[in-house]
């Protein structure tokens, strides 16, 4: 196994410096006539390099965009937090538009269950760094731009010093905490933000701080954090990859309009004064809806916002990198604690039981999709949702408990890592299913991740 | 989810769920009795489905016919939803 790891490393490694070197070819091809003069001894009259004129022409004849926007393309420098789902489509419609300096942050390093939606990346460079993962494959698409690869996760410390030397900011993240930090940190370095998100089948795009300082921020838009126990990521609910795809393009779309536009440079020529604030649209696509986009139009920014309302009330920069706890603030997602140890059973010890062949019920609470891919042999599916949906006492049971059980038989309940099986254990509890102790009432302590820890090292768990 | 609800019979008003308040609900759409407002609205919701105040209300936004509302401060009432008006329940989707 190790060493099957090292040679993988070792590929990865080589195949990277292969990419980087075809890369610096390339760009000597490309750049080898126009380095400040022609071919035929006359210096370059254009205002774009002589390969530009090749390379971007296709997007320079459209209506409005003209040589004036890919001036403009050219001098920007656009920061993408993330080089995920949204990163990596962003970043490649980005680096082929010809963004002069393409910025990437991103901490995690490349897992194969990241290929089917993050198309920057590619199997043979699972483990390596996703920015230097994504720079790599940038590099082959284009070659005469500068990229810059933040191998780390943005932070209330290094915030700062990596946004201010960007022009325009997409957020590209996957979690509450980073949300909040990035518009923050835009509004207090004056960078419009692009942000955008996925789950499932669903997305959101919205153009913030943009002119910064008029424009809502993202605290305006959503004051509060969603509680932490209903943040699910992608690797436990799951993404479809063109939608998130979706996403990801439409934000390089919106970059790319507003750099053309100069909005970015109009700020910093005018300090904001006279700038207008447009429309501000929230998108929602909804992959599976009659009507897959909508807009709903957003207010202005937010009377009194704690970031942006520019009054002295309003965060500076130095309590961001000093106090901000923005894990805190979004809220630290704590293990259900809803069941005493002793109506808790071991995975070991439902094995016992299970081989022992006793009358009893095992209901796996899991959603459907994750009790398909693999279960424990007899037990039935019951997703939680059917629990807290459940309207109380008095009312039918059938629908959690199924019929054809003896009504002192013992009830296990699992799940995936044993935090909604407390949860449903209690409804059973609460609804007298367990006639005051005298039937067994209980959850298998660490789910199905502990069973394939301890019993069934097969299982294809997700 | 189903981002297109049928129109709403009369007397009624109709309420789209997205991402998270579509999982918690079950539902995509529903149709609800007008006039209601949007504090009545949340009070009404939780009622129906137990929780959803603090796990959705709390954090989301609100449009009303494709235009953002404000949500009212306890105690307050709020905007009046109308008969034939299409209300929004948008909750931040984080991930990516």
């Amino acid at each position: 196994m190790d060493k099957i790891e090292h040679l993988r490393k070792e590929i990865a490694q080589r195949e990277a410096e292969l990419a980087d070197l075809r890369a610096r070819l390339a760009a000597e091809e490309e750049l080898r006539c126009t380095a400040g003069e022609t071919q035929n001894g006359e210096e370059w009259k254009w205002p774009l390099d002589e390969h530009d004129y090749q390379r971007y022409s296709r997007q320079m004849i459209v209506p409005n965009f003209g040589l004036q926007g890919q001036l403009h393309v050219k001098q920007a420098k656009v920061l993408l937090v993330g080089a995920g789902g949204l990163g990596c489509p962003a970043a490649a419609y980005l680096a082929g538009a010809g963004v002069g300096t393409l910025g990437l942050v991103d901490g995690d390093a490349v897992e194969v269950s990241n290929l089917h939606r993050q198309v920057a990346h590619s199997t043979g460079r699972v483990g390596m760094m996703k920015v230097d993962s994504a720079v790599a494959y940038l590099k082959g698409l284009n070659p005469t731009i500068t990229y810059n690869a933040h191998a780390t996760h943005l932070t209330p410390l290094n915030a700062e010093e990596i946004v201010s030397q960007y022009d325009l900011v997409l957020d590209c993240t996957d979690h509450p905490t980073s949300r909040y930090l990035i518009s923050d940190i835009c509004v207090l370095l004056s960078k419009p933000l692009i942000s955008a998100s996925a789950f499932q089948t669903s997305g959101q795009l919205i153009v913030l701080n943009n002119p910064p300082g008029k424009g809502p921020c993202y605290r305006c838009v959503f004051p509060k954090p969603p509680p932490p126990e209903s943040v699910v990521g992608c690797g436990e609910g799951g993404i479809i990859g063109p939608v998130v795809g979706t996403m990801g393009v439409l934000q390089a779309l919106e970059a790319i309009k507003l750099i053309v536009r100069g909005d970015h440079l109009k700020w910093s020529e005018t300090n904001g004064q006279g700038e207008e604030v447009k429309q501000v649209g929230l998108l929602l696509f909804s992959a599976m809806g009659d009507v897959p986009f909508r807009t709903v139009r957003m207010r202005g920014k937010k009377k009194g916002c704690f970031a942006c309302s520019g009054d002295g009330t309003a965060l500076t920069l130095n309590e961001l990198k000093t106090s901000m706890d923005y894990v805190q603030f979004c809220g630290v997602n704590q293990p259900v604690k809803l069941l005493q140890p002793e109506e808790r059973i071991s995975v070991a010890e439902y094995e016992r039981i299970s081989q022992q062949h006793k009358n009893h019920l095992l209901l796996d609470v899991r959603e459907k999709e994750h009790f398909g891919v693999c279960n424990i042999k007899g037990s039935i599916n019951v997703p939680i949702s059917r629990f807290t949906a459940h309207r109380g006492q008095g009312s039918d049971l059938s629908d959690l408990i199924p019929g054809d059980v003896a009504p002192d038989a013992p009830i296990y309940i699992v799940c995936r890592v044993g935090n909604d099986s407390q949860i449903a254990a209690k409804k059973l509890k609460d609804l007298g299913v367990d006639r005051n102790g005298e039937r067994f009432v209980g959850d298998i302590f660490g789910g199905l991740k502990a069973w394939k820890e301890t019993i069934d090292p097969s299982l294809p768990f997700i | 989810m189903t981002s297109s609800a049928p129109k709403s019979p009369p007397g009624h008003f109709s309420l789209l769920y997205f991402a998270s308040a579509s999982s918690f609900t079950g539902k995509d759409y529903e149709s609800l009795s007008a006039p209601i407002s949007i504090g009545k609205l949340f009070s009404e919701l939780e009622s129906r489905y137990p929780g959803m105040q603090a796990k959705i209300l709390d954090s989301c936004l609100v449009t009303v016919n494709l235009d953002y509302v404000d949500i009212p401060t306890e105690g307050e009432e709020g905007l009046v939803i109308q008969e034939g008006d299409e209300v929004a329940i948008i909750p931040p989707v984080s991930s990516g």
